[in-house]
């Protein structure tokens, strides 16, 4: 007779260890009574009773705390210390190898992190928004951001009730000179209507908000007046503007952070400097920006269907519909980008998500490391696992044991990884273009930080505590260990993983450096060296032709020439234009830039068909000069003498071609030229190109053009820059990312080497007595080197093949965001894998090179 | 954390009328004194019945208050081999015993019913 077997296996669950000999003992015992007492099923139902009776708090097991004994955690850490200290070299590795990839994974972090708190600083940062245009034409729906002045003032005056505020500024900013007596500086600002500084909340260190108001007043950044006017008294100096106007410096502001959209602002004036009626209310000039604050109950999409049809009562019936939207400023940054109207990933966010991956491999990488150096000592921490086994450990504490050491492993990690983040913070910051501090005071860097480092140690020491605890402690004991087939294969794998991914970021970035030489490389259709570009003011426009004379008199110099728009970049662009006798407008947006005569010989540009423009020729207005892809773009077989009539903005000229240059890349070498067409003007004209002689040296040429312009516009600021240093600038995004990936995939693949640096030493004493015996048999260095080799370079190889199609499939992805761009090269391929397999041989060498080279009789004599 | 608390304030010596039932019968079965036999104990004695865990859990508590020592004793047949725990009173629960006892003799004395009665009590 026996109690119900489920009751005491209840009554055993969740009783108390030191209870259950007395309890179990006491109810079998009148379990037996009541049998002897009365029937069978009583008895079990009595049984019963009393195992619930028993759920009583002094007898239920603790559950929710698993027993904790600190001395076994003492003990624990003193063995994980022991063991780290024992293999110092593998130690190093892992350690090494955790760090690095903690500290680039807490990089890429932090950079995310800036990334997404872009504009965050601004206190209504939820009510900001920009007033955005949709341009729907039968093929397609274009967004700008380019708005008239009327439709400010509109939404200024119809719709209070949606906007708190509304401020306009110029499409266009570019740095302008501030001038304090002898001294000149080039700052970015903004020229805003007053109420710009109640949306940005601008903290006032002096003056009010108010200060715009006030077309002759200027407020300026707090780094700025330290600048100009050191510790002086800022407030009530005046300031001149290009040296055109005198401004009087009326606040001054808290810089904005670098990760906010007028962050780079040193200042801010007033709109109304350059629009003399006070509300520029004109519709047929997309020349404004448009900012708004919305009222606080207001939210974004409600506004925007409201001011959706605004624009409607100003155009023509039957010209394409334009409609109004509004971009909360949350999206300004990130998800600007559209594609025929719509929303689409943004080059930002696809940043974002290519190197928040790259930071998570780099991250498996180094735990891959730590997986691979733990269980290949199996056989090692075999007998120790035998050993705690048979003293009585339970496999969930041999494990706790492993994760232990991988936690060990971690933090020392994170700790090494801080110093790292702290001491390549500002390097980091130089490159990516960044200025982001080191947050100490952050909780969330804290516990991210942590977070991530526990994630690793979980993520590394799972797999080894698993595999290492499930070991038959006898085996374990004999060294009979023969678990070795199936990990060793889950061994090779990763490692094949490991340098794939290390393979395709190598491939990766090769190709982004051929691309980007490869564009650097391309004729840009002039000359830039030597060419001197410069902004003019009102000075120098009354005396551009004696400047012109002088400067060439200087002998220096061989001409100067002017031109409405610069030479690194496509503003002006213009559509409406007709061959004559034909019913519709050319399918060509022209790139139009009025320029002086000698535009042409100071550029240089390749003239390809029929002639320049010429002074001498007198009034050019309706002569056209059109580049190689305008030509295509006509379709003219024919070009010169060419007529083509021009829409009103042109006054409905007749215009003839004179002649064909080579496409002029202004605006970005990765992009089809733009189709450019020039007019010839002797009006004056914004921007300014000198070309300094060939064969004098530049610094000469300078000051000798920064001595005519004394003579010549005295208060004119000479403020120059050269065109192919403006023309590299292009390129900086691109060389951002060329520089990020080689840095990534560079340790990438020191981090994967590391790994198999420390498997083949492994590898290489496990088999230290069969190399001394195989060489007493007369087995040559190059045999045994082979021997050891082998294995590894399989792994290699079989990863080069695998990561080959993954990287062309990238590669061809990452090329088509390129209108120029480079087919894709077989030796590409074959530099990235032959550097990498040299790269693992030479590591895997050392050490299978050093264990040829030793005496047999080392390794032999002892056993 | 309740529990706990509880334990603490009652630990101050006090015996509380079913403990001191249980300590009384500890004292009577003498080497006897086992959960299952004071329950059963219990039961006959005073015709009610009780669970073995709630006279396990009342013996609990009176060790922790210093009233009962107890250790294990030889293992027997009917209980499948396993040994049992044998409670006995210590010199603290035998003084809260007689405490207990002449408060309530102390009273009774001056109960105005039994006012002229007298008890020979030793």
């Amino acid at each position: 007779m026996k109690p119900p077997k489920s009751a005491v296996r209840f009554l055993i669950f969740f009783l108390k260890q030191e209870l259950q000999e007395e309890v179990l003992g006491d109810l079998e015992e009148q379990f037996h009574l009541n049998v002897k007492r009365g029937s069978l099923l009583k008895a079990k139902f009595k049984y019963w009773l009393q195992v619930l009776n028993y759920l009583r708090p002094f007898a239920v097991k603790n559950f929710s705390t698993p027993q904790i004994y600190t001395p076994m955690i003492k003990h624990n850490f003193k063995v994980s210390y022991r063991t780290l200290l024992k293999n110092k070299m593998y130690s190093l590795i892992n350690i090494g190898g955790l760090a690095i990839g903690l500290t680039v994974s807490l990089f890429i972090g932090l950079w995310i992190h800036d990334e997404y708190s872009y504009n965050q600083n601004h206190e209504h940062y939820d009510q900001i928004v920009q007033v955005m245009r949709k341009d729907i034409t039968p093929d397609q729906i274009y967004v700008n951001t380019s708005l008239t002045g009327g439709i400010g003032v509109e939404l200024a005056e119809k719709y209070p009730n949606y906007f708190k505020h509304i401020a306009m500024t110029f499409f266009r900013s570019e740095s302008q000179l501030l001038i304090k007596e002898e001294n000149i500086y080039k700052e970015m600002g903004y020229f805003f209507q007053s109420d710009i500084t109640h949306i940005l909340t601008l903290e006032m260190v002096e003056g009010t908000r108010e200060a715009l108001q006030n077309p002759s007043n200027i407020i300026i950044s707090e780094s700025l007046a330290e600048k100009i006017f050191g510790n002086k008294r800022a407030i009530g100096e005046t300031l001149s503007l290009n040296s055109d106007t005198e401004l009087i410096v009326q606040g001054i502001y808290e810089d904005l952070p670098d990760n906010s959209t007028f962050g780079d602002a040193g200042f801010f004036a007033s709109q109304a400097l350059f629009y003399n009626e006070q509300n520029p209310y004109v519709w047929d000039n997309y020349n404004m920006r448009i900012y708004a604050q919305l009222q606080p109950n207001i939210d974004v999409s409600e506004a925007s269907s409201v001011i959706k049809d605004l624009m409607v009562p100003y155009r023509d019936v039957d010209d394409d519909p334009r409609e109004l939207f509004l971009l909360p400023m949350k999206d300004w940054y990130l998800n600007s980008e559209f594609a025929n109207g719509v929303r689409v990933t943004s080059q930002q966010v696809e940043f974002i998500r290519l190197f928040g991956i790259i930071g998570i491999f780099i991250l498996l990488i180094a735990c891959i490391n730590f997986m691979n150096l733990n269980t290949a000592q199996f056989q090692k921490r075999g007998k120790e696992v035998g050993v705690r086994k048979t003293m009585g450990s339970l496999r969930g504490q041999v494990a706790s044991q492993f994760l232990m050491e991988s936690f060990l492993y971690s933090i020392g990690a994170f700790i090494i990884s801080l110093l790292l983040l702290y001491l390549f913070l500002p390097s980091f910051n130089d490159f990516a273009g960044k200025e982001i501090g080191f947050e100490w005071k952050n909780p969330l860097f804290w516990a991210s930080g942590i977070g991530l480092s526990l994630l690793v140690a979980v993520l590394a020491g799972s797999y080894p505590a698993i595999f290492l605890s499930s070991f038959n402690p006898i085996e374990a004991i004999k060294g009979k260990l023969n678990k070795g087939g199936k990990s060793e294969r889950f061994r090779q794998i990763l490692v094949v993983f490991q340098f794939t991914i290390s393979i395709v970021l190598i491939i990766g970035t090769i190709t982004i450096h051929q691309q980007i030489n490869y564009a650097k490389d391309r004729p840009v259709g002039y000359q830039q060296d030597r060419l001197v570009t410069l902004t003019g003011s009102s000075e120098l426009y009354r005396n551009r032709d004696v400047l012109r004379m002088e400067l060439i008199n200087s002998g220096v110099i061989e001409d100067v020439a002017f031109a409405n728009y610069p030479l690194n970049n496509t503003l002006g662009n213009n559509d409406g234009f007709r061959l004559p006798g034909a019913m519709n407008d050319l399918p060509v947006t022209f790139n139009t830039v009025f320029v002086s005569p000698e535009y042409g010989e100071t550029t240089k540009w390749e003239l390809v068909e029929g002639r320049s423009f010429s002074r001498e020729r007198g009034d050019e207005s309706s002569s056209i000069i059109v580049s190689e892809s305008a030509v295509e773009g006509m379709g003219l077989d024919n070009p010169i003498g060419q007529e083509i009539i021009a829409s009103s903005s042109f006054n409905g000229d007749r215009l003839t071609i004179i002649g064909v240059v080579k496409d002029m890349i202004k605006g970005s070498p990765f992009q089809k030229p733009v189709p450019l067409m020039l007019f010839s003007t002797t009006n004056p004209l914004r921007y300014m190109f000198i070309r300094i002689k060939p064969g004098i040296p530049l610094s000469n040429g300078i000051a000798e053009i920064r001595e005519t312009f004394k003579e010549v516009v005295p208060s004119h600021p000479f403020e120059y820059d050269f065109a192919d240093d403006q023309y590299l600038t292009k390129f900086r995004s691109e060389e951002r990312i060329g520089t990020l990936a080689t840095l990534f995939s560079g340790l990438a693949i020191l981090i994967s080497c590391l790994g198999l640096f420390g498997l083949s030493a492994f590898m290489v004493t496990q088999r230290i007595k069969e190399i001394g015996i195989r060489k007493v048999l007369g087995a040559s260095i190059v045999n045994l080197w082979l021997l050891l080799s082998k294995d590894f370079g399989r792994l290699v190889v079989s990863a080069c093949l695998i990561a080959i199609p993954i990287s062309y499939y990238y590669i061809e992805k990452w090329l088509q965001n390129y209108e120029y761009h480079i087919p894709i090269y077989w030796w590409m391929f074959v530099i990235g894998i032959a550097s990498c397999i040299l790269v693992t041989m030479l590591t895997v060498s050392y050490h299978s090179i050093k264990a040829s080279l030793a005496n047999p009789v080392e390794s032999l004599k002892s056993e | 954390m309740f529990y706990n608390l509880v334990t603490n304030i009652m630990k101050e010596t006090k015996l509380g009328d079913f403990e001191e039932t249980l300590l009384l019968i500890v004292g009577i079965l003498d080497e006897d004194a086992y959960a299952f036999k004071i329950a059963e104990e219990f039961e006959t004695q005073l015709d009610r019945a009780v669970s073995i865990g709630a006279v396990h859990s009342t013996l609990k508590r009176l060790g922790d208050k210093g009233f009962l020592t107890s250790e294990m004793g030889e293992p027997t047949a009917e209980r499948g081999g396993r040994r049992k725990r044998i409670y006995s009173i210590t010199g603290a629960g035998q003084r809260a015993l007689e405490v207990s006892r002449d408060i309530k003799l102390s009273l009774w004395s001056q109960f105005p019913a039994f006012g002229n009665l007298k008890f020979n009590v030793g």
